[in-house]
């Protein structure tokens, strides 16, 4: 009776997604092996010897590994601020960086653009200053992308470790002061390694978030594509389906070896055990 | 030690205002008279949100985005739920692996579950827009849904649910007149999540359009690709709004704590 | 008469057995225990009367009716539970009318019949309060209002108290017993706490793995286990093991290393488990013969270890059988090292399993 009943309350959804999600993803994947009426992997050996796809592939992800180093370095002293800080306190950071996370993306990235611009508020203020003669090319560049990037994932990041660093018991902290740590190495010592997990978990979603972002390399990357944008545009614009798929089948590995891997990482580090 | 604290602070100050900065310029660049963003503006106008409503596509597309949010999210709910209530009330071999496709529309790449879906649904079986829109969204939802429901039930103590059956109310009655006022308020704010995250979705929209047919933030894009006026700024405000009341609803519903658990 | 009855019951759960040929009858109007360790099985016992668990075989009775198949919403039972489980949406009253409206009683009813048993457990002027409102012992009683207002058929307490400080919970124990007997109704009740069972129940059951070792009075159980699990759930800390026994008019005699002891008391017939002397620490008399009196059951020893426990002294002695705890109020405590007689007394050493 009570199997009958749980499959009656998971299977709907369950079907929904087979139908809609894990069959098109089987069947993209498997197209990409299977062409014209035979086994083949032309498509990869295609794509990983022209140049162009290649570097496509390269900018991609050395911008996400980049905008996760940022992010990772920017957010960790951010977090450990704020989870230092009284309950009221806390409540508004985390409000003031959940705010931009549940915000439009088109809205976000495209606030660098009125920023970033020839004629946009960075260069203004450097011409006016006189630090640079000539309006700066930053905009329509992978450096735009990044910075709209780490915009758009360093609250990620943020909220996660503050989660994490919320649930370290303070006591922890002065039981290392008190063994004659200082602050400084109570907090190497305690904090930092208490916080990993979290800092991989929030490394995770970024890197993954960064390299399959869609919206911000559109809007600020200019030419330079993304291998999400040559995805659409292969998908779209070419109509070279075959490709379109290969591309998404080489996404998708990326994105579960880098989930896997960093999982691991997590598992390892995970002073807990 | 305090020096310290301080400096840290002033750190924190400088990312706050990165994070922030860029959404405060926009608003002010929304008030600019002239036909070309600029900051600081150089006078005050609200030309720019009347021309909101005098684009039509924005108009229709806005329409189209909550109908498919709505109607989505209703479908999703109708699926979440009941996965939602089993993946928390009982144990069962297969459990985590459930548990991870339903979360899955997450880790994959909104980029390629569009594409997929396009290349083996929408063509496969020739769907009309609108229901290209409503699958995809309601995949997209599903997860959050199910996550926000999951925590909400995890504080739900299941001995309540044993003592309704045992004072003779039946399985559905016990679910509607006992579990289901006491996570109404998780249910709501799983609705608000979901319907921000769908309202927002372009990596999955931007594969579903048709004549005449686009999401809101899909059209955002086109107008961008055109038009450098204030009128996306001026959009961004009037979205900004929006999201600010259904964050503090949600808030009010169950506390931001949500966002903090990964 | 008996009126609830288990008969060769099994639950298993991920193929291994909770319970198996499992027995039990209760007569009606008696509130009887389920005592024991935890992962015992006593829980698991209270949930498949209660029809939260299906037995994978047996059959479960209540005054002849066959309720193995029936599902829980439609046995009529009132369940107490660790944890109050209250509806914390509705009020104190609408939690003790939520099962009246479920039989459809009407609304002059419903009424009567809260307002009387919020009387009963003493709760009269909470109706309007929520759950969150209220004390654990407060809530409680509401959880116990609850279960019976409905008139179940039977009554089941799951921990009912271990959520509760200890005062609260001797008061609380008084006051389930009155209404119980007030009300006269058939009662299974789970604790792990032997004192709040034995102060409550008319029989006891203790049970050890997925087995109930004794099913007695609680004096009964106090004063007489019958198995070596019993006699050290309730604190008999002191064990000999023997090697025979035999019977010499009602004097049982025991062996063990050329050694005879006597008893009076004791089913053990080492079938099984081996046999043993079981007996307190408190009921174990130490002195010199002259101090004793007695030219029996008595086993020369030294102490090992004492340890001043306010009332009285306790010792470790350490003899050739092995070592046993013994209280001794004392002026001059005896010290460490020195040579004892320890003395089994014949009515106090119990004969178990």
């Amino acid at each position: 009776m009570k199997k009958s009943y749980l499959t009656l309350l998971l299977l709907p959804g369950l079907v929904f997604l087979a139908a809609f999600m894990v069959i098109p993803i089987l069947l993209t994947v498997g197209s990409t092996f299977y062409h014209e009426g035979r086994f083949t992997v032309e498509g990869y050996l295609y794509f990983f010897k022209d140049p162009y796809f290649l570097k496509i592939l390269w900018t991609t992800l050395r911008v996400s590994l980049v905008t996760t180093a940022i992010c990772m370095l920017l957010g960790f002293p951010t977090a450990y601020f704020i989870s230092q800080q009284s309950p009221r306190k806390k409540a508004l950071l985390l409000a003031l960086a959940i705010f931009p996370l549940l915000t439009s993306s088109v809205v976000r990235s495209f606030s660098w653009t009125i920023i970033l611009g020839k004629k946009g508020l960075l260069n203004n203020m450097l011409l006016s200053v006189g630090l640079i003669q000539e309006p700066l090319n930053i905009l329509y560049t992978p450096t735009a992308m990044m910075i709209g990037l780490i915009h758009l994932f360093l609250p990620l990041i943020i909220i996660t470790l503050v989660g994490v660093m919320e649930n370290i018991d303070t006591d922890l902290v002065k039981a290392a002061e008190s063994l004659g740590a200082n602050r400084f190495a109570a907090f190497c010592r305690v904090v930092i390694p208490l916080s990993v997990p979290g800092l991989i978990i929030g490394g995770i979603l970024v890197f993954v978030g960064s390299l399959t972002a869609y919206t911000t390399p559109a809007l600020l990357g200019g030419k330079q594509q993304v291998i999400s944008t040559f995805l659409y545009q292969n998908a779209i614009t070419l109509n070279d389906w075959y490709l379109a798929s290969v591309v998404a089948t080489i996404m998708m590995v990326i994105t579960f070896v880098i989930i896997m891997i960093m999982n691991m990482l997590a598992n390892k580090l995970n002073p807990k055990g | 030690m305090r020096q310290k604290n301080r400096g840290l602070g002033l750190f924190t100050f400088f990312i706050y205002l990165f994070l922030l900065g860029p959404l405060v310029i926009i608003a002010f660049a929304s008030f600019e008279p002239g036909s070309a963003m600029k900051f600081p503006p150089q006078g005050f106008s609200l030309k720019w949100y009347q021309n909101i409503f005098e684009v039509s596509m924005f108009k229709t597309s806005f329409i189209t985005s909550i109908l498919v949010s709505l109607a989505g999210n209703l479908l999703a709910l109708l699926l979440g739920l009941p996965a939602a209530y089993a993946l928390s009330r009982f144990q069962f071999r297969g459990k985590a692996a459930l548990n991870a496709i339903f979360i899955s529309p997450v880790l994959i790449p909104g980029i390629v579950l569009g594409f997929t879906m396009l290349k083996y649904v929408i063509i496969t079986y020739n769907l009309p827009v609108y229901s290209a829109l409503l699958i995809g969204h309601t995949v997209i939802m599903l997860p959050f849904i199910i996550r926000v429901i999951a925590s909400s039930l995890a504080n739900f103590d299941f001995a309540v649910e044993e003592a309704s059956l045992s004072l003779g109310a039946g399985r559905l009655k016990t679910f509607f007149t006992v579990v289901l006022p006491n996570i109404k308020s998780g249910i709501i704010a799983a609705v608000l999540i979901a319907f921000l995250e769908s309202f927002n979705n372009v990596d999955i929209s931007v594969f579903m359009t048709g004549p005449g047919i686009s999401t809101f933030p899909i059209q955002m894009l086109l107008y961008v690709e055109n038009n450098f006026d204030p009128t996306i700024a001026a959009i961004s405000v009037l979205l900004m709004l929006f999201t600010a009341v259904l964050m503090f609803i949600i808030e009010r519903l169950m506390g931001l704590s949500y966002f903090t658990k990964r | 008469m008996a009126m609830l009855t288990l008969e060769n019951i099994a639950v298993s759960y991920d193929q291994q057995y909770i319970l198996k040929d499992f027995n039990l009858s209760v007569e009606k109007g008696s509130l009887i225990s389920l005592l024991g360790p935890s992962g015992c099985g006593k829980t698991t016992t209270l949930r498949l009367i209660a029809g939260f668990l299906d037995a994978k075989e047996g059959k479960f009775a209540l005054n002849g009716k066959d309720y193995t198949r029936v599902p829980v919403n439609k046995r009529n039972f009132g369940f107490v539970f660790q944890s109050y489980a209250l509806f914390p949406h509705l009020s104190v009253y609408d939690n003790v009318a939520f099962g009246l409206r479920l039989r459809k009683v009407n609304k002059a009813d419903v009424d009567r019949r809260v307002r009387r048993m919020l009387d009963i457990v003493n709760l009269s002027g909470f109706e309007q309060r929520f759950p969150k409102e209220l004390s654990g012992g407060q809530r409680q009683r509401v959880a116990i209002a609850r279960a019976l207002v409905i008139e179940p058929d039977l009554l089941l307490f799951d921990e009912p108290l271990s959520n509760l400080d200890a005062n609260l919970r001797v008061n609380m124990r008084v006051e389930i017993r009155r209404i119980q007997q007030e009300l006269g109704i058939t009662t299974v009740y789970v604790s792990h706490d032997q004192e709040e069972c034995f102060s409550i129940s008319d029989q006891v059951a203790v049970m050890n793995k997925g087995i109930i070792e004794q099913l007695d009075k609680p004096s009964t159980i106090f004063k007489y286990p019958k198995t070596e699990f019993v006699a050290r759930f309730i604190g008999f800390n002191n064990f000999i093991t023997f090697d025979s026994r035999q019977e010499n008019g009602n004097v049982i005699e025991l062996q063990t290393k050329g050694r005879t002891f006597r008893a009076l008391h004791g089913e053990g017939r080492g079938e099984q488990k081996g046999l043993k002397g079981a007996i307190r620490p408190d009921d174990l008399k130490l002195g010199t013969q002259e101090e004793l009196g007695v030219d029996f059951n008595l086993l020369p020893g030294k102490v090992k270890v004492s340890t001043y426990l306010g009332r009285s002294y306790q010792y470790v002695i350490e003899t050739e059988l092995g070592e046993f705890t013994v209280n001794k109020e004392m002026e001059q405590p005896y010290i460490s090292g020195q040579e004892v007689l320890v003395h089994f007394p014949i009515e106090k050493l119990i004969v178990v399993e």
